[in-house]
C-alpha cells in the first residue's frame, strides 16, 4: 500500500455534552482498507467517536476528514459512510428487500442498477429467499446480515459498526467474527467497529485503538497492544496481567521495592515509578534454584492453586505482591501450596508500563 | 374454575357475582335495545308496539331540519377531525422531540380540555367568540355563530385527544430508526415521511377516529356555539326531546348509535393491530 490519504482522519476532536466531556482531544488516522477496532469499557467515548464519523453527533472542536474531505459538520446524508447499528435498527414496517433498497432509493438509483445491486448485496450476505420477509420474522443472525447488506449496498468508503455482534449469542458471535473478516476482505473497504469485548477486538482487527474516559490511550496492532501496552489501563483492560510496582534503574533494567531486578526495556527516565506487566500465561513455575538469575526470574512461594481443567492457575507470593501464573498442558500436580519456587519468563515478556 | 378457586371465592359467591354481572349488563343495555326495537315500531305511539316498519327512518330522512342537522354534523366532524389530527400530531411531535421555552407549561396544559367540564369549555368558547367577533367586526366583516364556530370549538377539544393518543405511540418509538434513515442518505423530510410517519400512523388513525366520535357525539359545547339554522344532529335531538319522544327520534338515535359503534370498533381494531405489531417487534 502506498502512502496514500487516510480513510478517516480525526484531528484534535473533542465532544462535550453539556458539562460532560465524552471525547477528549482525540487524534487518529485510520488507513484505507483497514479493519480497525475502537475498544474500551462502556462510557469511554468509543461510540460517540463512531457517531461523529457517521455524522449522528457533531464534534464540539476539531476536524474530521474522510479521504481528505472535511466532513466534521456535514449531515449524515452527505458522508460516504454507512453504519451497522447496535440493535440493527431495521425498519420494522418494511420487508428485507425494502430495507436494503432504502439507501439507493434515497439517492435515486433506478432499475436496472437498483435491482442488480440489491441482488448482489443479498447474495453477499446469503439471504436469498428471505427478500419478502419482515425483520421480525428473522433470527438475530439474519437481522445482522440484513443490517450489513443495507449498509454495504450503498458502496460506502467506510463502514461503521457499533457493537455489531453484541446482540448475538456466543456461538453465533464467533461465526459472525469470521464472516465479518471474510466480508471485509471481499469488499476491500475500511471497517471501523466499536466493541467492549477485547477478545473480539484482538481476533478481528488489524489495528486497535484503546479508549478510556474520552481519551485515546494507545493505537496499535493486536500484538503491540497485548505485548507492549503503553499504560497500566491498557495492560489491565486487555487480557489478564500481573502489575508489579518498580522504579527505572537504567534503559534496560527496573528495580523492585525489595531490591530484585528485572530486565526490561524502557524509555522512561531513570528513577521514575513504573509497573512491570507480566502476562500469567507467559510465566513459568520452577523449583527454587533451577532457573538462572538473568533478570527474567523472581523467587516466591506457591500460595494457592486453582484447577480450571484446561489450565492450572497458581497464585505465587513474590515479596509483598501476588503473581498469577497460568500453566496449560501440565501433567500431574508438580507443585503444592507452600512450595518454594522460582518464576521465570522469556526475555522480552516483561513490559514496562507508565501510570 | 381454577382461577376462581385460587382467589378463594366459594361456589356460591361465584354464582352470585355472575348473576350480578348480568344485572349490570342489563341495566346498561336494555334501554338501548328498547330504543332500537321501538325505532322499527309501525305505531305512532312510542310505547305501544304496532308491528315492524322502516317508516320512521323514512320520515326522519325526509325531514329537512333533520337532514340539514346531519349535514352540519358530518361537515363539522370531518373538518374538525382533519384539522385536529394535523395540529394534534404536530404538538405531540414537538413535545416529544424538542426542548423549548414553555415546553413544560404546554405539556401540562395541553390535556386541560380533556378534564375540564364541557359546560365550562362551552361558556369559555362563547365568551371568546363574542370578544373575537367584536374585534373582527371593527374591521368591517360581520361574523356570527354558525357552522364555523362549531367546527373551531370541536377542533379546540379534539387536538388534546389526538395529542394524547399520538404521544403514547411516540413513547415507544425507537429513535435509532430515524438515525438509520439519516445514515442511509434520507433528508429530514424523507426520514419523517418514510420512517416516522408510517410507524406512528396507527396512533394517528386511532386519534382521528376518537376525534370523529367525540365530534359526532358532542351536545353541550355545540349547543352553546351553534347559531340559528346550523344545529348539529345531537343538538337537534336534545331540543326536540323537550316536546316528547317521537318514533322519529328513536330512528335517528339508532342511526347515531350504529355510527358510533362502527367507529369504536374500527378504533379498537386499529389498536389491536398496533398491539400485535409491537408484540412481534
Amino acid at each position: 500500500m502506498t502512502e496514500s490519504v487516510a480513510a478517516v482522519e480525526i484531528d484534535g476532536v473533542t465532544k462535550r455534552f453539556d458539562d460532560v466531556v465524552a471525547v477528549d482531544n482525540v487524534d487518529l488516522a485510520i488507513d484505507d482498507g483497514e479493519f480497525f477496532a475502537l475498544l474500551g469499557p462502556s462510557g469511554c467515548g468509543k461510540t460517540t467517536t463512531l457517531r461523529m464519523i457517521a455524522g449522528l453527533d457533531l464534534p464540539t472542536e476539531g476536524s474530521l476528514r474522510i479521504f481528505g474531505d472535511e466532513v466534521g459538520m456535514a449531515p449524515p446524508d452527505r458522508r460516504p459512510v454507512n453504519t451497522v447499528f447496535q440493535a440493527y435498527a431495521l425498519f420494522p414496517h418494511m420487508t428485507v428487500r425494502q430495507n436494503i433498497e432504502f439507501g439507493l432509493r434515497m439517492r435515486r438509483v433506478r432499475n436496472p442498477e437498483l435491482g442488480q445491486r440489491v441482488a448482489e448485496a443479498i447474495g453477499m450476505v446469503r439471504l436469498a429467499g428471505m427478500e419478502e420477509r419482515r425483520p421480525d420474522q428473522l433470527s438475530g443472525g439474519q437481522q445482522q446480515r440484513v443490517a450489513l447488506a443495507r449498509a454495504l449496498v450503498n458502496q460506502p468508503k467506510v463502514l461503521l459498526l457499533d457493537e455489531p455482534l453484541g446482540a448475538l449469542d456466543l456461538k453465533l458471535r464467533q461465526e459472525m467474527q469470521q464472516e465479518l473478516k471474510a466480508l471485509q476482505r471481499e469488499v476491500g473497504i475500511t471497517f471501523v467497529f466499536v466493541t467492549h469485548d477485547q477478545e473480539e477486538a484482538l481476533a478481528m482487527s488489524e489495528r486497535i485503538g484503546v479508549m478510556s474516559e474520552g481519551r485515546l490511550l494507545q493505537v496499535g496492532t493486536p500484538r503491540e497492544i497485548y505485548e507492549r501496552p503503553a499504560s497500566r489501563f491498557v495492560a489491565d483492560f486487555i487480557g489478564r496481567t500481573n502489575l508489579i510496582e518498580a522504579s527505572v534503574e537504567s534503559p534496560t533494567m527496573v528495580r523492585l521495592a525489595d531490591g530484585a531486578r528485572i530486565a526490561a526495556e524502557t524509555s522512561m527516565p531513570t528513577g521514575s515509578q513504573v509497573a512491570v506487566s507480566l502476562r500469567p500465561e507467559r510465566v513459568r513455575l520452577q523449583p527454587r534454584g533451577t532457573a538462572a538469575a538473568d533478570g527474567s526470574s523472581l523467587d516466591g512461594e506457591v500460595c494457592d492453586i486453582t484447577y480450571l481443567g484446561h489450565a492450572v492457575v497458581y497464585a505465587v507470593t513474590v515479596g509483598s505482591t501476588s503473581v498469577e501464573v497460568r500453566s496449560e498442558g501440565e501433567v500431574g500436580e508438580p507443585f503444592a501450596p507452600g512450595d518454594e519456587v522460582t518464576i521465570n519468563w522469556d526475555h522480552g515478556a516483561a513490559a514496562v508500563v507508565a501510570d | 374454575m381454577t382461577g376462581i378457586a385460587e382467589t378463594g371465592l366459594g361456589q356460591r359467591t361465584r354464582r352470585w357475582l355472575a348473576a350480578w354481572a348480568w344485572v349490570v349488563f342489563a341495566f346498561l343495555y336494555v334501554p338501548i335495545f328498547v330504543l332500537v326495537i321501538f325505532s322499527f315500531n309501525a305505531s305512532a305511539r312510542v310505547n305501544i308496539w304496532g308491528g315492524f316498519s322502516f317508516q320512521w327512518y323514512g320520515e326522519a330522512l325526509s325531514n329537512d331540519v333533520i337532514t340539514s342537522a346531519i349535514r352540519v354534523s358530518l361537515i363539522v366532524a370531518a373538518v374538525s377531525t382533519a384539522v385536529s389530527v394535523v395540529l394534534g400530531t404536530a404538538v405531540a411531535l414537538a413535545l416529544d422531540r424538542y426542548r423549548f421555552r414553555g415546553r413544560r407549561a404546554l405539556d401540562g396544559t395541553i390535556y386541560l380540555p380533556i378534564v375540564i367540564p364541557d359546560i365550562t369549555m362551552a361558556v369559555m368558547l362563547l365568551v371568546f367568540f363574542a370578544e373575537a367577533f367584536k374585534l373582527i367586526d371593527s374591521f368591517g366583516p360581520r361574523y356570527t355563530l354558525g357552522i364555523s364556530t362549531i367546527a373551531v370549538s370541536h377542533i379546540a377539544f379534539n387536538i388534546s385527544f389526538v395529542c394524547v393518543v399520538v404521544r403514547a405511540r411516540l413513547d415507544q418509538f425507537d429513535r435509532t430508526l430515524e438515525e438509520a434513515a439519516r445514515d442511509l442518505y434520507a433528508t429530514g423530510w424523507q426520514t419523517f415521511r418514510r420512517v416516522t410517519l408510517p410507524l406512528i400512523m396507527p396512533g394517528i388513525a386511532a386519534g382521528g377516529l376518537l376525534a370523529l366520535t367525540l365530534s359526532l357525539d358532542d351536545v353541550v359545547i355545540s349547543a352553546f356555539v351553534a347559531g340559528p339554522g346550523s344545529t348539529t344532529l345531537p343538538v337537534y335531538v336534545f331540543s326536540s326531546i323537550r316536546r316528547g319522544v317521537t318514533p322519529e327520534l328513536n330512528a335517528i338515535s339508532t342511526l347515531m348509535l350504529a355510527a358510533s359503534i362502527t367507529l369504536v370498533l374500527a378504533s379498537l381494531a386499529l389498536q389491536r393491530r398496533r398491539a400485535s405489531a409491537s408484540q412481534r417487534a
